[in-house]
């Protein structure tokens, strides 16, 4: 290591650093997880957080938006909050550990900690590509989280929640969920801040459906005002499986929210919906980079954002078909309702096709609430204010409605109408 | 159904080489010395008997340009280019500017009728073309003759090559040139300010509509030779103005450079429609040869309620790297972008637009249609972006890909910004391969295949094939037959 | 009830001018039916009634129970009673038809310093009036208007109508697109709604639907203007003899 490149970095950057110097000895992992970690945080210290000349990173531009990431702090308490739905069984990690849990039946559960320690995890400590910044942080500093193996055949009836819940500080947290051939469950996975301090959070989830697997996996991110959110999703999708992933993005100062989907299976199918709820003056940024690999493959994209105040969006998405993938079928939309001259939104959707058998496409729009709509609703007395909630609402719950679990449903909107009331 | 036929006919009439614009016309010339350096933008600039200042002009974006970096961003990939392995100026011998038309090169007449551009004043006046274009034309590094000039001058309008125009009109070249495209502006388009060596000059003054449309004929003939030409239209308050630019390139195994760079400039409710049906040579079915096209064209919307249309109909090439941009400035301006891109054999295409909201009430309009066959790369890249104070923006997008076999890929990547709530935004692209229903329906009627594909094909692009002035319309659909020619099977 | 006085009204984006001078004066009690040809102004009269900020009034007034009503936006126009049934009723993707009811419903009676109703009460209402409107509760289980067919887009303006209790109901073009049927059904269900101290406003381009809902004055509405008024046989003569005389006339 030259002086000149420690020269170069940034504070927030140092800190990274620094961080991983502090906490030498002290992460789990045997030598080959830590060789690991060791590359992947040269390999971030070399290539510096990424800028807007990186593509990949072309409207977040980390590097000058991350000012400055607090220390790790393990010692924070912090507790366990009420599930997303009454029935759920829950899966707690507090400050960025995995808490003691209830056996959930037929289900493996093991603290992803145990992974890092006999080194299993070792292989999958890998960033994606030269760009992938959240990999490299999180191949470096993971802590600790749960691995998950829905066995082949068995159906879990109750939603399982993964709930993270942290204050101040770093947490890094890693869920490999593994859905057997033929298996059918539900997850939700939750990132919740109980103090509202800054914390600087990432988290990797690895979802594998092997064949015929039916999965609805959901991502509810309600980080706090002053908080980082680097989140990755990582999906292999295997024959006839078909996953339901939804990501609802309602909290946090700088968020990055990744979505890296491989179909590998013939007959898969995969739904993706989104939701952006943006407030204050936050940075959020859902990056979609979604291979359809094989033939006969299905999808479809779906994402509702509503900018308040001053904040700004990005969404990037891409369809990239592998040659000889034919027939594959995906669809993509991104719906932007942009309420306020402060906000910004920036859309990249974005099509990659090689191979010719296909019908692909995506759409855009960013505009204001449409004047008929609220001119129809006031022409039947709704007050403006309460028109235009209504409308907002109906916007983001057309998409909550597709997943038909009526007690989800509920509970999604009224985490979606709880921060309307606050922000709109 | 009559137009059906005659695209059938059109189709039918393809030469077996296909490139019909391949042939090299030999003729004595002028070269300067193989290189880029100083001494030959001082030669170019000499050889146009420019003022002090635009040789100022020409060094001071060469030495920006020796700081800069080669952009990597677009998709396509080609061998590093040498760019002291590449003749910068190449003239018809004894031409350093247009002549009148007894005085050119007999050689030169038959290439231009070759190509069918008509350049005999005479013969369009006796009918022998239908409808009145006038024309410069610009050979390798040289205009070597502009038509209808004194019929323009009467009517107020300026045509004439840039180089004459440094000459005639320093005032307005000085006001204008780099004023929408600053030299610095990219790595070509710098290159460009350097060593343009022609290209066409149109002033439009306030309230006229230009009598005829005005047409660029671009061809390189001579080998290793970069065509670096430079345009620049302005239409002042009130003016119109339809321009259209073509460009052919003789077969050669070697890849030529083009880089040029196109200014428009339009006031207050002024309006340009630029046309291009651009047919470089392409390369051979392995992919050698072929011109590498990087084109810096943009136009400014300056006054309020200015419009600027840009179509362009993009068969040739072996690279294509272009970008036509509006600026929307003035209020109530509006842009609009029409294309049909078309990559065959080893193309590769990265085009696209970008329309910048900044006045208010403007609008943009884009229609692009890809078209991709056998081993080619096909991009539609655009950039929509809605300025903070630009109140009541709206863009239309769409952009469609058609694939033809399952060796090409066509690729869509859009940027949208958007910054102000009364914009309204829309985009909306699908790819896809020709209908097998569509196909079979025209086939059974006894079509064969390759005719029922430039059939469907020319259906797919009608959006913007009329969009063209007739003239070019016609040629244009003959093209894209042409340039498909061999996809299947 | 309403009385509009000399109303000029123009497009507010270019301008145009639709409304020339308008007079007319309607009574509680009274069904009113404005006819004319294509392009006269009348759903733009209309659109101004109930508020749409796309028009601009530059001259005159709209009186309503004895006050002006322009500085007032639709919902506040909504809440003191005057309803639109549109002609194209919009489809709202997302609001779902009861919960936009109910909504409306409460807006209505907080307007009029009543209680918001129970969720029984609510629905018995909408049950009751949907059934004589026959309309399938499966509709209403949809978002609004989206995916109905013309014929249940006005049923369903008619039960909205039903539910809002307004005093000053306008009608704009409800029969185009109806069989005969389906206008039958919305005749009877704005008959049943007459009442001493409710007016009624029938924008048409036909005797057809006054067949059904029985005027008590017909307005010919022309380039902006009232060119000429009568009772029901006016709308028999012009059924008859179509606009061109009266126009004629009044040119």
């Amino acid at each position: 290591m030259n002086i000149q490149t420690i020269n170069r970095l940034t504070p927030a950057e140092t800190a990274l650093v620094e961080a991983y110097t502090a906490q030498v000895g002290e992460l789990p992992g045997d030598g080959a997880v830590i060789g690991t970690r060791d590359r992947l945080l040269d390999d971030l210290k070399k290539s510096g957080l990424p800028t807007r000349r990186v593509e990949a990173w072309h409207y977040t531009d980390l590097k000058s938006l991350l000012r400055n990431v607090p220390a790790a702090a393990p010692t924070v308490s912090v507790d366990a909050i009420a599930p997303l739905v009454g029935d759920a069984q829950l899966l707690s990690v507090l400050q960025g550990t995995a808490s003691e849990f209830v056996a959930i039946d037929g289900v493996e559960i093991a603290p992803f900690a145990a992974a890092l320690s006999d080194g299993s995890a070792a292989a999958g400590l890998v960033a994606l590509d030269k760009d992938d910044a959240i990999g490299k942080i999180n191949g470096s500093f993971v802590r600790d989280g749960y691995s998950i193996n829905v066995p082949a055949g068995t159906s879990v009836d109750a939603p399982i929640e993964i709930q993270a819940v942290h204050g101040a500080g770093q947490v890094h947290t890693r869920f490999p969920v593994t859905f057997g051939a033929g298996s059918n469950a539900t997850i939700i996975e939750r990132h919740q801040s109980a103090t509202g301090e800054a914390a600087f959070v990432s988290t990797i989830s690895e979802l594998v459906l092997e064949e015929g697997a039916e999965a609805v996996f959901i991502i509810l991110q309600q980080q706090g005002a002053d908080d980082t959110h680097l989140g990755q999703v990582r999906v292999k999708l295997g024959r006839n499986a078909k996953l339901k992933l939804f990501v609802v993005n309602v909290g946090g100062k700088l968020v990055r929210q990744e979505l890296r989907i491989d179909v590998e299976g013939e007959g898969s199918e995969l739904t993706l919906r989104g939701v952006n709820l943006l407030g204050q003056e936050t940075h959020t940024d859902v990056t979609l980079v979604l291979g359809h690999n094989v033939p006969h493959t299905n999808s479809t994209e779906t994402f509702r954002n509503v900018v308040f105040d001053r904040a700004k969006g990005v969404f990037q998405g891409m369809i990239r078909v592998a040659p000889d993938a034919q027939k594959t079928d995906a669809k993509m939309a991104c719906n932007t309702l942009l309420l306020t001259d402060d906000g910004e939104f920036a859309v990249k959707p974005e099509l990659e096709i090689f191979a010719d058998d296909v019908i692909c496409g995506h759409g855009a729009t960013v505009a204001d609430i449409d004047k008929n709509h609220l001119y129809y609703l006031e022409s039947r007395g709704i007050p403006e204010r309460k028109a235009r909630a209504m409308l907002v609402n109906a916007f983001v719950a057309e998409i909550v409605e597709e997943l038909e679990d009526e007690k989800l449903v509920e509970a999604l909107e009224g985490v979606i109408s709880a921060w309307l009331e606050k922000h709109a | 159904m009559a137009a059906v036929q005659e695209t059938i006919d059109q189709v039918r009439q393809i030469d077996v080489d296909q490139y019909k614009y391949g042939f090299e016309t030999v003729i004595e010339v002028d070269k300067a010395p193989k290189g880029l350096s100083e001494d030959i933008i001082r030669f170019i600039s000499a050889k146009k008997r420019e003022p002090e200042w635009m040789l100022e002009w020409r060094l001071d974006a060469y030495r920006r340009w020796l700081t800069m970096e080669e952009p990597t961003w677009a998709r396509v990939a080609y061998p590093k280019i040498d760019f002291n392995d590449v003749y910068y100026y190449a003239a018809p011998k004894n031409i350093t500017g247009p002549v009148s038309l007894d005085e050119v090169d007999p050689e030169l007449l038959r290439t231009y009728e070759k190509l069918g551009i008509p350049l005999r004043e005479q013969e369009i006046l006796a009918g022998v073309q239908t409808s009145k274009v006038a024309v410069d034309a610009v050979f390798d590094s040289v205009s070597v003759v502009t038509t209808f000039k004194e019929e323009l001058k009467k009517a107020g309008v300026i045509f004439m090559s840039i180089s004459e125009a440094i000459r005639e009109h320093p005032e307005l070249i000085k006001q204008y040139l780099g004023s929408v495209v600053p030299t610095t502006d990219n790595y070509y388009a710098t290159l460009n300010a350097a060593v343009f060596t022609d290209g066409s000059f149109v002033f439009i003054p306030k309230g006229v509509r230009c009598p005829m449309e005005l047409s660029t004929y671009f061809r390189i003939n001579e080998k290793n030779t970069g065509q670096f030409e430079r345009t620049l239209i302005i239409a002042e308050e009130g003016a119109y103005v339809s321009y259209l630019e073509g460009c052919t390139a003789p077969q050669r195994d070697e890849n030529q450079l083009h880089a040029a760079v196109v200014e428009l400039v339009a006031m207050d409710d002024a309006e340009i429609k630029y046309s291009t049906v651009q047919n470089w040579y392409p390369g051979d079915a392995q992919g050698k040869g072929g011109i590498y096209n990087f084109v810096t064209k943009r136009g400014d919307c300056r006054g309020h309620r200015s419009k600027i249309s840009w179509t362009q109909v993009e068969t040739g090439s072996a690279i294509t790297w272009k970008y036509p941009s509006c600026i929307l400035r003035g209020d109530e301006s509006r842009g609009e972008f029409y294309s049909i891109a078309v990559s065959n054999g080893h193309q590769q295409i990265d085009s696209g637009t970008k329309m910048i909201h900044l006045g208010k009430n403007t609008s943009s309009r884009i229609i692009s249609k890809g078209i991709s066959a056998g081993v080619s790369q096909n991009t539609y890249r655009g950039q929509v972006s809605i300025n903070r104070r630009a109140e009541n923006a709206r863009n239309f997008t769409n952009c469609d890909s058609l694939l033809i076999g399952d060796k090409c890929g066509a690729h869509t990547v859009p940027y949208i910004e958007v910054k102000n709530s009364s914009a309204q935004v829309e985009h909306e692209a699908t790819t896809s391969k020709i209908s097998d229903d569509h196909k079979f329906y025209v086939m059974q009627r006894g079509i064969p295949e390759e005719e029922a594909i430039a059939l469907i094909v020319n259906g797919f692009v009608k959006d913007v094939i009329q969009q063209l002035p007739m003239e070019f319309a016609v040629e244009a659909q003959k093209l894209i037959g042409i340039s498909l020619e061999g996809s299947v099977g | 009830m309403l009385e509009i006085k000399n109303l000029h009204a123009r497009i507010a984006e270019d301008g145009t001018e639709i409304i020339r001078g308008l007079n007319l004066t309607v009574k509680a009690g009274e069904v009113a039916a404005i006819m004319g040809p294509n392009g006269s102004g009348k759903s733009t009269l209309s659109y101004i009634l109930s508020g749409r900020a796309d028009y601009e009034v530059t001259e005159g007034d709209i009186l309503y129970n004895g006050e002006s009503i322009l500085e007032l936006d639709p919902a506040e126009r909504a809440s003191k009673g005057i309803f639109l049934a549109f002609q194209y009723p919009v489809e709202i993707p997302g609001v779902a038809t009861m919960q936009f009811l109910k909504i409306a419903m409460n807006e209505q009676r907080k307007a009029r310093g009543e209680d918001e109703l129970t969720t029984p009460d609510f629905m018995r209402r909408v049950k009751e009036a949907a059934a004589k409107l026959k309309i399938d509760p499966a509709m209403l289980r949809r978002p609004l208007n989206v995916g109905f067919s013309g014929g249940e887009k006005k049923r369903a303006e008619i039960l909205q109508m039903a539910l809002l209790e307004p005093q000053l109901c306008i009608l704009d073009e409800t029969d185009s697109g109806l069989d005969i049927d389906a206008l039958k059904i919305v005749a009877d269900g704005v008959n049943a709604l007459k009442t001493p101290d409710r007016a009624v406003i029938v924008i048409t381009h036909y005797q057809r639907l006054l067949e059904y809902i029985v005027p008590d004055t017909v307005h010919v509405l022309y380039k902006g203007q009232v060119i000429r008024s009568g009772d029901k046989d006016l709308a028999l003569e012009l059924e008859a003899n179509g606009y061109a005389d009266i126009i004629g006339e009044a040119a």
